[in-house]
């Protein structure tokens, strides 16, 4: 178990006839940013209850951080900190009253709550909003409140549950940039479920696609969107099979739909050669990307490829 | 202890913020402070003054029932509604101090409730009843022990009852009004004749003794039985 975070083995969560999770075995390294991904209804928030002892596996196990959520559940939960797909802030309380709360339940000694509880708000920029009670916050402000309250305690190991679901785009922004500076951070344990693949490939060290309680794929965003070796999608314009173009060495071309080609290349460097030789025989290059199959293209794929099964 | 400590700070916070039950406080106790005075007190003697001390006593449990019954199924509900129920399981917190907690401060505020209708029968009745200052009933042991004592066992029967109640019915009316009608487990034995009220001293104090034991095991049976579980299959329904 030593250097992992989260161990799983074989687990599996039934309520009644309906199976939420099924023999899921994976292993979050120690330090890392994980990723958990999958659609609605998939398990994620199942298997985040059974990593804090909230619900018991009907199967199988899990250990956090070295211990059992079930017999030990109070210290795995004292050293988890969670975001909760609905933060679940209590309205009747101001900022600073939700924060002293959750400072209390950490136990911190009661000299040090007042200012651990300031900092935190203006890690979050709420400072201002410490005595306002939390009923008239917005999403994202509840949003960045529920990371600070679960980031306080300073834990070992961070759950966020969608930590931006019905989040608008400038306070999505807000939250990777929050993500991708704890993650930088180091030091910490960071267990993401999350629909933003975009994000998830950013940040995460290791990510597992979960699909109606079954783990599809686990491994490291680049292994699971696969590799081609270098190539480049090309748009050209004026370029035909028939067309003489003088490739680097090694690089080829293949015509893909429309005026879509791709170009196998010898190494990364070639794609200036490629380029270059393709504007000196007069072809017009209009556009260049990676062709390295994105999270969110394999994450499809994988999904799609378990309903057809 | 410091973690029921904390979650019990927490409730009294929510309660002080819930405008709506800061209202059902308010009027009970008006109600329950005030009604015994402006339904006229008559000097009266013997058996009928017992009767009459009951009788006034008896307001202030109601005080205490009435916001027992709505205090205990709030702390619940509320925390499903807003979703606070799904961060407090997945806390260190252990079930018995969320339990106890909530159990507790409805407890506690059914019985200040009951002291501020004490306080405001007696304010109500040397200054409308024209009678001067008297301790009413307080004056009679078996007075104290209805007003103080069997109050507080209702009180805290209610908490554990109403908290259960609200586990499993979703919607405030409706867990207020099981939460009341349970009294009815109470009462039953009196209406059915098995047990027979005697208006004296000793009679009350065994009443408060076997009712405050019943609480208790009540409350106990609820520390034992409560899981986060629970709550987690309860968040799904």
């Amino acid at each position: 178990m030593e250097g992992s975070a989260i161990e799983c083995r074989g687990l599996t969560r039934s309520f009644g006839s309906r199976v939420a999770v099924s023999d899921l075995t994976f292993s979050v390294p120690t330090g890392s940013v994980f990723g958990f991904l999958g659609p609605n209804g998939a398990g994620k928030t199942t298997t985040v209850r059974l990593a804090l002892g909230v619900l018991r596996p009907t199967g199988g196990s899990v250990q956090v951080l070295g211990l059992d959520p079930i017999a030990e559940g109070e210290k795995v939960r004292g050293q988890c900190g969670v975001v909760l797909d609905q933060v679940g802030l209590y309205e009747r309380l101001t900022a600073r009253q939700n924060l002293e709360f959750a400072a209390r339940v950490a136990r911190m000694p009661s000299s040090e709550r007042p200012g651990r509880v300031d900092t935190a708000l203006r890690r979050v920029e709420l400072y201002d909003r410490r005595d306002d009670r939390v009923s008239g916050f917005s999403k994202g402000m509840r949003q960045k409140l529920g990371i600070a309250r679960a980031l306080m305690a300073e834990p070992r190991l961070l759950i966020l549950d969608e930590p931006t679901s019905g989040l608008d785009p400038e306070n999505i922004v807000m939250v990777r940039e929050l993500l991708l500076s704890l993650a930088q951070e180091g030091g910490r344990t960071i267990f993401l479920c999350t629909h933003l693949l975009a994000e998830a490939q950013r940040i995460c060290d290791r990510v597992a696609i979960l699909q109606r309680g079954q783990l599809l794929a686990v491994g490291e965003p680049g292994e699971i969107a696969g590799h081609r070796g270098p190539s480049v999608r090309l748009r050209l314009a004026r370029m035909t099979p028939g067309s003489r173009v003088a490739l680097p060495a090694g690089a080829e071309l293949e015509p893909m739909e429309g005026d879509e080609w791709r170009c196998k290349l010898a190494q990364e460097d070639d794609v200036e050669g490629v380029v270059a030789a393709l504007v000196a025989a007069g072809v017009g290059v209009r556009r260049v990307t990676s062709d390295q199959l994105s999270l969110e293209e394999a994450y499809l794929r994988v999904i799609g490829g378990d309903e057809h099964a | 202890m410091r973690d029921l400590v904390n979650v019990m700070w927490k409730e009294i916070a929510e309660f002080l913020g819930n405008q709506r039950s800061l209202r059902v406080f308010g009027v009970a106790v008006l109600i329950m402070g005030v009604l015994p005075t402006l339904t006229g007190r008559t000097t009266a003697v013997g058996d009928v003054a017992a009767l009459r001390m009951a009788i006034e006593a008896l307001y202030v449990l109601f005080a205490a029932a009435i916001v027992v019954a709505n205090t205990a199924p709030d702390l619940v509900l509320h925390e499903r509604v807003g979703r606070t129920l799904e961060y407090l399981i997945a806390t260190r917190l252990p079930d018995s101090a969320i339990f106890g907690g909530k159990v507790l401060v409805s407890a506690a505020v059914g019985y200040v409730a009951a002291l501020v209708a004490i306080a405001l029968q007696l304010v109500a009745n040397a200054v409308l009843a024209g009678h001067g200052f008297s301790w009413l009933y307080l004056a009679l042991p078996e007075g104290r022990i209805l007003a103080l004592g069997l109050t507080a066992d209702l009180a805290l029967y209610l908490a554990v009852v109403g908290t259960f109640v609200a586990l499993r019915v979703g919607d405030q009316r409706g867990a207020y009004l099981v939460t009341i009608l349970s009294l009815g487990v109470v009462i039953a034995p009196f209406l059915l004749g098995w047990v027979h009220i005697a208006l004296t001293t000793a009679w009350f104090a065994h009443a408060a003794e076997v009712f405050g034991a019943v609480a208790l095991l009540l409350g106990g049976l609820g520390v034992l039985l409560f899981r986060r579980e629970m709550l987690v299959l309860y968040l799904q329904e």
